[in-house]
């Protein structure tokens, strides 16, 4: 067996562990992540961070520590600065190697591969070369490794079009198939970013429990991209934060195109660009009033039953709106 | 016209001084005051960061006063405040104003193509006249930047307490009207004399703190509760470690600060964050390594590229041995307990250093 790859199961992971784990294992490796989010991974992250840090990151660290405890050769955390030309990721990704580095000890090797296409050229393929030399030292077969990848990407998020969250989308992926019931009356936009909504532990399942209280849920990665760009061309400036646009465009889409009952925003307790993004779609939902708009902040102390109570009273704002109950 | 603009450490003189230069009206905004925040945290996001609650208080006083243009700076991200300008003119309509809003975006190399694009609002303003002015308010700048880094320093050497802190003030403002350059280094000469010979306390044990962190905390007094002014009463000399004239050089052009900064930080940090994330780790192996006593970090609370550098500088403190102090402030900030940290921070320098002594 080769050499044992850990991806933590937090951040990214939900936006790209397909696309990562074909990489390295079409390079031989083998490759495992951290176990699901609980108590002792958040505690951990929690220990070792700074205060301030946002709930994601601290889980993040959490992840880290576990993977360390794990055994696992190296530890995959790449430096995702961009992922398309002319945008930026939050802060937080272009240093995020770095600031684990500091502030975790005795960790295995650190795979730091950094992810830029800001400038859309091809400084990527010298670092896809100098990861894949790790595993194997020929450029052809890392190359060709890294193309699968990208397909497999593809069809991941083909997949989440159809209405599949991340989670689904990659269970989807490893076990051929997947059991989601999509059955709701309401239609709900849940605009967050990924690993504030896809963390079970963390958000406490808010997906499923919109799904039993009767809603189908849209995220952004369920939206095709050109309703997603649609909304963004509305904006006066364009906004350089991928995920940040892409809850901006989506927000400013269904605002235009009405097809939904309502949205809920999420964000992490003290998220810098969440606090302007959201400030400007909920300013966006108050002007036009035709769509509720609830925000919800998530961080270490959220308690479960604040989190259901509050879902419950949307829920019940969204049928009486549409005459199902009355008061 | 009437126009306005933030206020951030010495900008409002350099502003000012431009702008009437080439005959625009200026509404100066009133000075930050508890009132300009109160306003600004009233109608801003709760975690938008305390720069963003100032700027706004600053414009809404500033129409109140009959200000009609806004002059905001963008950017490119990936730091928040490339998307203030944006959500401050949203937050101003929703309030009823009626003005305009410039957000100007940073310029991408050429500092004379800025000013083109300036004097583009401006129409009948020659961008040559334009930068004439602008060189003038630029020497205002760095004049004002210089007098401040001979009070950081003096002014721990004051006679009698308070007494530097005016004639500084003083001078300032006379910067501020300064008509010509002669002027202007007549008044800054005389201000450097002035302090110098206010400063004749010498101690034993002499602490020297440099002060890394945002830029907007670093340089607008009122948001970091006059840091530098209770350290120096403390007796500590400071180093503020950027300032409008590094600030303005370093985005003007392709600098060399940035490949200083990359070396100093490397190892800790491998790329620029945004914001001052980078710097803020960089200065602090910079100034441990130039055998400061200790490093003060402060930011807006919420500051993504500062958390970052906090939770790296807190390494760097154990490997090159200086104590590092981290402060955040928002609106609910109470200065007293600043102070006591402040007070604390300054006993451990000092047992520190007398233990390193022995």
């Amino acid at each position: 067996m080769g050499k044992i790859v850990g991806i933590p199961k937090a951040l990214l992971y939900y936006n790209f562990y397909p696309m990562w784990k074909t990489f390295f294992e079409e390079l031989g490796a083998e490759v495992i992540t951290s176990s699901n989010t609980c108590k002792k991974i958040v505690d951990d992250g929690v220990k070792s961070c700074v205060d301030e840090t946002c709930l994601p990151v601290k889980t993040f660290v959490g992840h880290v520590i576990d993977l360390k405890e794990k055994g696992v050769d190296y530890i995959f955390i790449p430096r995702v600065v961009s992922i398309e030309k002319r945008r930026y990721l939050c802060s937080k990704f272009l240093g995020l190697p770095d600031l684990v580095k500091n502030l975790v000890t005795d960790l295995p090797e650190i795979i730091d591969m950094k992810i830029d296409y800001y400038r859309g050229d091809d400084t990527m393929k010298k670092e896809i070369l100098k990861v894949g030399k790790i595993f194997v030292n020929n450029s052809k077969k890392i190359y060709d490794a890294y193309l699968k990848s990208i397909e497999m990407q593809k069809k991941f998020e083909s997949i989440m079009r159809k209405g599949l969250s991340n989670t689904e989308a990659i269970k989807a992926i490893e076990e051929n198939s997947v059991d989601v019931k999509l059955n709701g009356n309401l239609k709900i936009a849940l605009l967050a970013h990924s690993y504030d909504i896809m963390d079970d532990y963390i958000c406490m399942g808010i997906i499923d429990r919109l799904r039993n209280m009767g809603a189908n849920v849209f995220t952004t990665c369920m939206l095709d991209r050109d309703k997603i760009e649609l909304g963004a061309s509305k904006l006066q400036k364009d906004l350089f934060w991928t995920y940040g646009r892409d809850i901006l465009g989506a927000g400013k889409y269904f605002i235009e195109n009405r097809d939904i009952d309502g949205v809920i925003s999420v964000s992490a307790f003290g998220c810098g660009p969440d606090s302007l993004t959201d400030d400007l779609l909920e300013r966006d939902y108050k002007r036009d009033g035709k769509i509720p708009y609830m925000s919800l902040t998530i961080d270490e102390h959220t308690g479960e039953a604040g989190i259901t109570t509050r879902l419950e009273a949307f829920i019940d704002l969204l049928r009486w709106r549409k005459g199902e109950i009355t008061i | 016209m009437k126009i306005t603009y933030p206020h951030m450490g010495s900008l409002n003189m350099i502003l000012k001084t431009m702008f009437e230069g080439i005959n625009i009206e200026v509404v100066e905004p009133p000075p930050v005051t508890s009132k300009t925040l109160s306003i600004g945290v009233k109608y801003s996001p709760e975690f938008a960061c305390l720069p963003y609650k100032i700027n706004l208080g600053n414009f809404i006083e500033a129409l109140e006063k009959g200000a009609d243009t806004i002059i905001m700076l963008g950017g490119v991200g990936p730091c928040r405040f490339g998307y203030y300008g944006q959500v401050q003119k949203e937050t101003l309509i929703d309030l009823g104003y009626d003005f305009k809003m410039i957000i100007l975006d940073p310029p991408h190399g050429r500092l004379i193509d800025f000013l083109k694009d300036l004097s583009g609002y401006f129409p009948g303003v020659y961008w040559k006249d334009a930068l004439k002015t602008f060189i003038f308010a630029v020497q205002k700048m760095i004049a004002a930047d210089n007098l401040e880094k001979h009070l950081l320093i003096l002014r721990a050497h004051e006679d009698k307490i308070g007494v530097t802190t005016k004639i500084y003030e003083k001078y300032v403002e006379g910067l501020k009207y300064a008509k010509n350059k002669k002027e202007l280094d007549y008044i800054y000469r005389e201000g450097v004399e002035k302090i110098k010979q206010n400063a004749n306390v010498k101690r034993d044990i002499q602490l020297k703190v440099a002060l890394v962190g945002e830029i907007y905390l670093m340089l607008e007094p009122f948001s970091n509760m006059d840091i530098c002014k209770s350290l120096n009463e403390l007796g500590i000399e400071v180093t503020k470690t950027d300032y409008l004239s590094d600030y303005l050089i370093n985005s003007a052009f392709k600098l060399p600060q940035k490949l200083e900064f990359k070396r100093y930080a490397h190892g800790y940090l491998e790329r620029d964050i945004g914001g001052h994330g980078l710097n803020t780790v960089a200065n602090t192996v910079k100034y441990a390594e130039k055998n400061y006593d200790g490093i003060i970090q402060i930011f807006p609370f919420t500051c993504t590229p500062e958390i970052v550098a906090e939770s790296i500088i807190a390494k760097i403190s154990g490997d090159k041995n200086i104590p590092v102090m981290s402060l955040s402030y928002d609106e609910k900030t109470g200065e007293a307990g600043y102070q006591t940290r402040l007070e604390a921070f300054k006993d451990l320098l000092e047992r520190q250093k007398i233990n390193a002594l022995k």
